[in-house]
C-alpha cells in the first residue's frame, strides 16, 4: 500500500510537471495543446544526446553517490531544458503564432494535432524506435518502511531525485509567478488579454514566457520519465491523456490544481495496478477524466465557468 | 497645446469593412472632450484605434504632435496615454492594491510615491485595499478602473461609457472624480452615451455619426442646440 502510494507520487511528478505546461498554454494561448506530450518526449531525447556527447568528451558517466546518474546527466538536463525551450518557441514561431492572428480555437488544436504527429515522427526517424536508458547502473533501494507496516516502502535514489526535483520547480514556479513582474503580468493575461495590454503588458512577452516555462518542466518530466521508466519515442503519447487529465481534474488554467491533479491521477495509476493489472493502468486516467468531466467539470481549483 | 489629435481616422475589425470612417477630433491639454453619438456609431471602435487594440486603415492619431498611429496597445501606456475600457476593466481576481500594483511594476514608477497619490485621489480604494476588485460595487469598480489608468501618470485619459450601469448618483461622484483628474494636469476623453452628464463636465464635445464625427462644439453650445439634440442624440431629450 504504502509502496504504491510512493511510486505513484513519482509517476504523479512526471505528471504534474507536464500538466503545469498544459495548463499554462490554455490559460494564457487558449487552446488545449495536444502537442504538449511531445515536448516531454523530445526533452528526454535531447538529454540522452548531450549525455552521448558528454560522454565522447569526458568518457563513460560515473554515478554521483547513491544515484544511477552521474552530474553530466544533470548538465544534460539544463541542455535539453533550453534546446526544449527553443524548440516550443520555433513550432510557436512557424505555426502558432500564425494561426493565433485569424484562427480560431479548434484550428489551433487541430494544429497541434499536426505538430504532434510530426515532432513524434521526426524523433522516431532521428533516434529510432529502441528503448534507451539513461544509465545501467543497479541502484540500492532504501528502505523507508519495514516490511510488516502497511506492506513497507522501498524507494531508490533516484525515485527521491525526481521528487525533491519536482517540489523545487513547483515552489520556484510558485515564487515566480507571484513574486516576479513578469510571473505577475502572466497572470493577469491569462485573466484578462485586453486589460493587461492596455495596463501596458507584451502579451508576446508573456507568450514566450508560457512557452519556454512549459517546455523546461517538459523537458525535465521527460528525463523523469527516462530516469525512472526508460526512453521511448510514445513516452510522450502515452502520457499525454494522463497530462490532460490532471490539468482538468485540477480545473484548466490553475498551475496550483495542475500540481494537485498530477499527484491524483498518478496516484489513482499506482493504486489501479494490483486492481486492473499493469497494462491496463493507462486507462486509469481515461477513467479519472470522464468522472471529473461528469461531477465537476470545472475541476477542483477552476473557476472559470 | 494639443493633447491629442485624431486626423481622418478609419478602422475597424476586419479588413475592408472600417467601422469608423473619417473620424477627425483634436483635444487641447488638460481639456475634457466629451465623444458623444447614437448606440453603434463607433465610439467605443474608435476610442480602442486609438488605444491600438483595433487596427487602424487610414488617418493619423497624435499624442503631443508624436505620431502613434499603429502602435501596439501595450506600448501605450508607457508614452502617457491611458485608457478605460468599458467593461471588464479591472483584474477581477487581484486585490485593489495588486491591480495597481501591477500596473505599477510594469510601467516601473515609484511604488509607493505613485500608490499613495492615488489612495488620497481615492479615499474610498484607500480603505480597504486588500479587497478582490471582483467585489467591488460598481463605482467603486469604476474608480479603480480609473484609477489603474492613471498608475503611469498619463498625459491623456481615455474612458469608454463610465457612467454604463452605474445610479444617477454613483455617476454624479464618478464624474466628479474626473473632474479633480483632470485638475491633477490630465487631459480627458470621455466616451458617453449619457449625455447630460458627459456636456456637464466636458469643455468640448464631439459627436460621432456611422462612424464619422460631424459636429464638434463646446459643450455649452452643443447642449443648447435642440438640433444636435434630436438629430444625433436621439434620447437626450428626456430628462435622464
Ligand atoms: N469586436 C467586434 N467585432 C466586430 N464588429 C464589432 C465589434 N465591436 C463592435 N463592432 C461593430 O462596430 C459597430 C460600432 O460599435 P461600437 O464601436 O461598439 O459603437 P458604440 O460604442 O458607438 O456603441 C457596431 O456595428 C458593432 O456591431
Ligand atoms: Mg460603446
Amino acid at each position: 500500500m504504502l509502496q504504491l502510494i510512493a511510486d505513484g507520487f513519482v509517476i504523479g511528478s512526471v505528471i504534474a510537471l507536464g500538466a503545469i505546461g498544459v495548463t499554462l498554454v490554455y490559460s494564457i494561448l487558449r487552446f488545449a495543446n495536444f502537442a504538449h506530450g511531445e515536448l516531454l518526449t523530445w526533452g528526454a531525447y535531447l538529454a540522452w544526446t548531450a549525455l552521448l556527447g558528454f560522454a565522447a568528451v569526458w568518457g563513460p558517466m560515473e554515478p554521483l553517490g547513491p544515484f544511477s546518474f552521474g552530474w553530466t546527466l544533470l548538465a544534460s538536463l539544463g541542455v535539453a531544458a533550453i534546446a526544449t525551450a527553443a524548440l516550443a518557441l520555433l513550432v510557436d514561431l512557424l505555426l502558432f503564432r500564425q494561426l493565433r492572428r485569424h484562427g480560431s480555437a479548434i484550428t489551433l488544436i487541430m494544429a497541434s494535432f499536426g505538430a504532434a504527429l510530426v515532432l513524434r515522427n521526426l524523433l522516431q526517424f532521428i533516434f529510432g524506435a529502441v528503448p534507451e536508458y539513461y544509465s545501467r547502473e543497479i541502484q540500492v533501494a532504501i528502505r523507508l518502511v519495514p516490511r510488516d507496516v502497511l506492506g513497507g516502502l522501498r524507494i531508490t535514489p533516484d525515485q527521491l531525485f525526481v521528487l525533491g526535483l519536482t517540489a523545487v520547480s513547483v515552489v520556484g514556479l510558485h515564487l515566480f509567478l507571484t513574486r516576479t513582474t513578469l510571473g505577475k503580468a502572466m497572470r493577469a493575461t491569462s485573466i484578462n488579454p485586453q486589460l493587461a495590454q492596455v495596463t501596458g503588458i507584451d502579451v508576446d512577452r508573456v507568450v514566450r514566457a508560457t512557452w519556454i516555462i512549459g517546455a523546461v518542466l517538459a523537458a525535465v518530466a521527460g528525463v523523469f520519465s527516462g530516469l525512472t521508466v526508460q526512453l521511448r519515442p510514445q513516452l510522450g503519447l502515452d502520457l499525454l491523456l494522463p497530462l490532460f487529465a490532471a490539468a482538468i481534474l485540477g480545473g484548466i488554467g490553475s498551475v496550483y490544481g495542475a500540481v494537485a491533479g498530477g499527484l491524483i491521477v498518478g496516484l489513482a495509476e499506482s493504486l489501479s495496478v494490483p486492481i486492473v493489472g499493469a497494462e491496463y493502468r493507462a486507462a486509469t486516467a481515461f477513467i479519472v477524466l470522464i468522472a471529473i468531466l461528469l461531477i465537476r467539470p470545472t475541476g477542483l481549483f477552476g473557476e472559470r465557468p | 497645446m494639443t493633447a491629442l489629435r485624431v486626423e481622418a481616422l478609419e478602422a475597424g475589425y476586419e479588413p475592408g469593412l472600417p467601422i469608423v470612417r473619417g473620424a477627425s477630433l483634436s483635444v487641447e491639454s488638460n481639456e475634457i472632450l466629451a465623444v458623444l453619438g447614437p448606440n453603434g456609431a463607433g465610439k467605443s471602435t474608435l476610442i480602442k484605434a486609438i488605444a491600438g487594440l483595433v487596427p487602424v486603415s487610414a488617418g493619423r492619431v497624435l499624442l503631443h504632435d508624436r505620431e502613434i498611429t499603429g502602435r501596439a496597445a501595450h506600448r501605450l501606456p508607457h508614452e502617457g496615454l491611458g485608457f478605460v475600457p468599458q467593461t471588464e476593466n479591472v483584474f477581477v481576481n487581484l486585490s485593489i492594491d495588486d491591480n495597481l500594483d501591477l500596473a505599477a511594476s510594469i510601467l516601473k514608477v515609484p511604488k509607493k510615491r505613485r500608490l499613495d497619490k492615488l489612495y488620497a485621489l481615492f479615499p474610498d480604494l484607500a480603505r480597504q485595499r486588500r479587497l478582490l476588485a471582483g467585489r467591488l460595487s460598481g463605482g467603486q469598480r469604476q474608480m479603480l478602473a480609473v484609477a489603474r489608468a492613471l498608475v503611469g501618470e498619463p498625459k491623456v485619459l481615455m474612458l469608454d461609457e463610465p457612467s454604463a450601469g452605474l445610479s444617477p448618483k454613483l455617476v454624479g461622484i464618478v464624474f466628479e472624480k474626473l473632474v479633480e483628474v483632470r485638475a491633477t494636469g490630465v487631459t480627458i476623453v470621455l466616451v458617453e452615451q449619457n449625455v447630460k452628464a458627459a456636456l456637464a463636465i466636458a469643455d468640448r464635445a464631439a459627436v460621432l455619426v456611422e462612424g464619422s464625427t460631424r459636429i464638434v462644439g463646446t459643450a455649452r453650445e452643443l447642449a443648447k442646440d435642440p438640433q444636435v439634440a434630436a438629430l444625433y442624440l436621439g434620447h437626450y431629450r428626456g430628462d435622464t
